[in-house]
């Protein structure tokens, strides 16, 4: 392994494979448009947010929902599409960087993960919560690989539920120009996802490799807290700092993780990239075939209809695009997670039945 | 190949309302548990912070990555080819966090996967003047965890919840418009705690301790050391009476860290140590207690069974 990521690969001796068995997601119906929020700004700013993110639209939740109801909503979405029940779930990660419980009530303890396990009746599964920014889903099924390739466990759920549009709400009242720290703020979207990983039938691929590292010198370029004298949360983003790092550094580190698990990038079908804008997923698919002079043959967006939706993005997208039916049995997906921190997550897998479960026949 | 505790340190504040916060206090435990073990922070692998009260209620990035680049565990970018790097990222579970935490790094450590994992966790309030019934003390400890042969290190984790005690205590950050000076509004950490609480979570640990100690064959007068949480206060005295664990195998933490929290079983594995029990323990339970209610416990051989 390359030493500067912590990561795990097919090549490594592990008795079994884990693999990805059902994805679920639970978004809020109401919608915001980008015109709508732009024009709920206090100050008069010209910015054109659409334009300048490709974001139309983004999910908030109603009154009577929270991380909490979406991550629930998505955990029940994801089980009803398994073949598997919650009482067969051996571990529960709850990932979420938002802690909501109702409208203005963050809960610290008990842990988030207790409420959803018990909520989809996995009352035995070991639970816990993980908070790495918006890697958090993919840290999670990083540490789900682990167990289950060392025989530990047979199965587990991440799950996240983001109720985030509160800091766009909040950053709307400040913002003056397209210099903010809080502009990244009006990007965002709310919205749940769940995904089931599990040991893999003996011959099927499954995921390939996942690995993960962190690019500390970043780690105060996005800083997300409470507001002091309003409801919920505010976040200072040095957005070009982070992009300029990405595109500095991102390909290297693809091109070597890629290299691990035996593949290069011009082999991947898929690659899904944490949904930050639709400007920034088009700036770093042209900065990866400049620098490595290859390109996955699909770049997945759906930033452009959710906003950016935190930790759930990846999955997001991957239950977007599996219900579409838009993969193939074998594809090889990428996932990739850039996030607060600086963090540098991937999970590279085959698919397989997920395609059937989750696609158009079904 | 296991996965041994190599050195563990704690942090706390003199002081309170203008006190160092819990970052600080995390920082200086992480860098003082490296010096203690002559291991340089470029070394560390996996980085994980189970704390739960931070500076200013952060909520992003992770905090184990800020501690990360504090401490200068690989914070440079890009990571060479070549070179070493660093993966960081936070574990809550309450007051069973840092066994958690140290059971992942057991994952990646055991199996060769890191070398090297540190789990640090600090709290302190974040809000002095508006918080309302916030009991811990502000304090931080860091463990370190290596590499280990010969069946020495961690041999088995137990974890169980108890939801029909949730309600028991609950922590929370509510926004209140009347709060603060000017009373334009606050959000104000709240902490509740039921007077039961205490009770229900010795009785639940003594029911996951027991299984465990049963599942690895031990009886409770093989057991040497037990380590604990801090909170509810007597909680590590009272599992070990319980169990019928011989007296004085129960380390006496110094009173300042006596209600740390997710740090409080880093502080009683210190004073193990500096009392030199930990060297002599066989057989070390470790039994932690968290909202939910979550009980953890493990069982650590620190030489190899006959």
């Amino acid at each position: 392994m390359p030493p500067w990521m912590l990561a795990e690969s097919r090549r490594d001796a592990a008795p079994y494979v884990a693999r990805f068995e059902s994805v679920g997601v639970q978004l809020p119906e109401h919608r915001v448009t980008s015109r709508d929020l732009m024009a709920s700004t206090r100050h008069h700013t010209r910015i054109d947010l659409e334009r300048l993110t490709g974001i139309r639209e983004h999910r908030v939740c109603g009154p009577n929902e929270s991380s909490l109801s979406l991550a629930v909503g998505a955990a029940r979405d994801c089980l009803a599409r398994s073949h598997c029940r919650g009482a067969d779930l051996e571990m529960v990660i709850s990932a979420s960087i938002t802690r909501y419980v109702d409208g203005t009530t963050h809960r610290f303890e008990p842990p988030l993960s207790l409420s959803i396990k018990e909520a989809i009746g996995a009352s035995s599964a070991l639970s816990f919560d993980v908070s790495n920014a918006c890697a958090g889903m993919l840290t999670g099924v990083f540490l789900l690989n682990d167990f289950i390739r060392r025989g530990e466990i047979q199965r587990g759920m991440v799950v996240s539920g983001e109720r985030i549009t509160g800091l766009g709400e909040n950053a709307a009242r400040d913002i003056r120009s397209i210099f903010s720290l809080q502009l990244a703020s009006l990007t965002l979207g709310d919205g749940g996802a769940a995904v089931i990983v599990e040991r893999a039938p003996e011959g099927h691929p499954g995921i390939v490799l996942s690995g993960f590292t962190t690019l500390a010198e970043h780690s105060r370029l996005c800083l997300g807290m409470p507001a002091w004298h309003q409801p919920g949360a505010r976040m200072f983003t040095r957005a070009r700092k982070i992009h300029k790092v990405s595109m500095d550094e991102g390909p290297a580190l693809i091109e070597d993780i890629l290299a691990l698990g035996g593949t290069s990038l011009g082999e991947v079908d898929w690659m899904i990239p944490h949904q930050t804008s639709v400007r920034a997923i088009k700036a770093g698919e042209r900065v990866l075939a400049e620098k490595l002079g290859a390109a996955p043959k699909h770049m997945v967006i759906t930033v452009d209809e959710y906003g950016n939706t935190a930790s759930t993005t990846l999955f997001l997208a991957l239950h977007r695009y599996l219900t579409e039916g838009r993969f193939h049995a074998g594809d090889k997906v990428l996932l990739l997670s850039v996030a607060s921190g600086l963090e540098v997550g991937v999970v590279l897998f085959v698919m397989d039945e997920l395609e059937h479960t989750h696609g158009h026949a079904h | 190949m296991g996965t041994r505790i190599e050195a563990a340190v704690t942090a706390h504040r003199r002081g309170h309302v203008f006190g160092r916060g819990a970052l600080h206090l995390t920082d200086s435990a992480a860098r003082a548990c490296l010096r203690r073990a002559h291991h340089q922070p470029s070394e560390l692998d996996l980085l994980i912070h189970a704390g739960l009260y931070k500076d200013r209620n952060t909520a992003e990035p992770a905090l184990a990555a800020i501690i990360q680049e504090d401490i200068g565990a690989n914070p440079g970018s890009p990571p060479q080819i070549g070179h070493h790097g660093t993966f960081s990222f936070d574990v809550q579970n309450g007051g069973c966090g840092v066994l958690t935490a140290a059971q992942l790094v057991d994952a990646f450590v055991g199996r060769g996967h890191a070398h090297l994992g540190m789990v640090v966790a600090g709290d302190a309030d974040p809000s002095p003047r508006t918080s309302v019934g916030f009991p811990f003390a502000p304090a931080a400890g860091a463990l370190l965890l290596g590499r280990a042969g010969n069946g020495v290190g961690f041999q088995a984790f137990s974890t169980r919840t108890f939801p029909e005690h949730a309600a028991l205590f609950e922590a929370t950050l509510t926004w209140h418009p009347d709060a603060g000076l000017a009373h334009l509004g606050r959000n104000v950490v709240e902490v509740r705690e039921a007077p039961e609480l205490a009770g229900a979570c010795i009785e639940h640990a003594v029911e996951v301790a027991g299984e465990l100690l049963v599942s690895c064959g031990l009886h409770a007068s093989d057991v040497d050391l037990v380590i604990g949480s801090q909170y509810p206060h007597g909680f590590a005295d009272h599992v070990a009476r319980r169990l019928a664990i011989p007296d004085g195998r129960v380390p006496v933490v110094r009173s300042e860290l006596e209600r740390a929290h997710t740090a409080g079983p880093i502080a009683a594995l210190e004073a193990a140590i500096d009392a030199r029990q930990f060297a002599r323990a066989t057989h070390t339970l470790f039994v932690t207690a968290g909202a939910g209610i979550t009980i953890a416990a493990a069982l650590y051989a620190q030489r190899a069974r006959a």
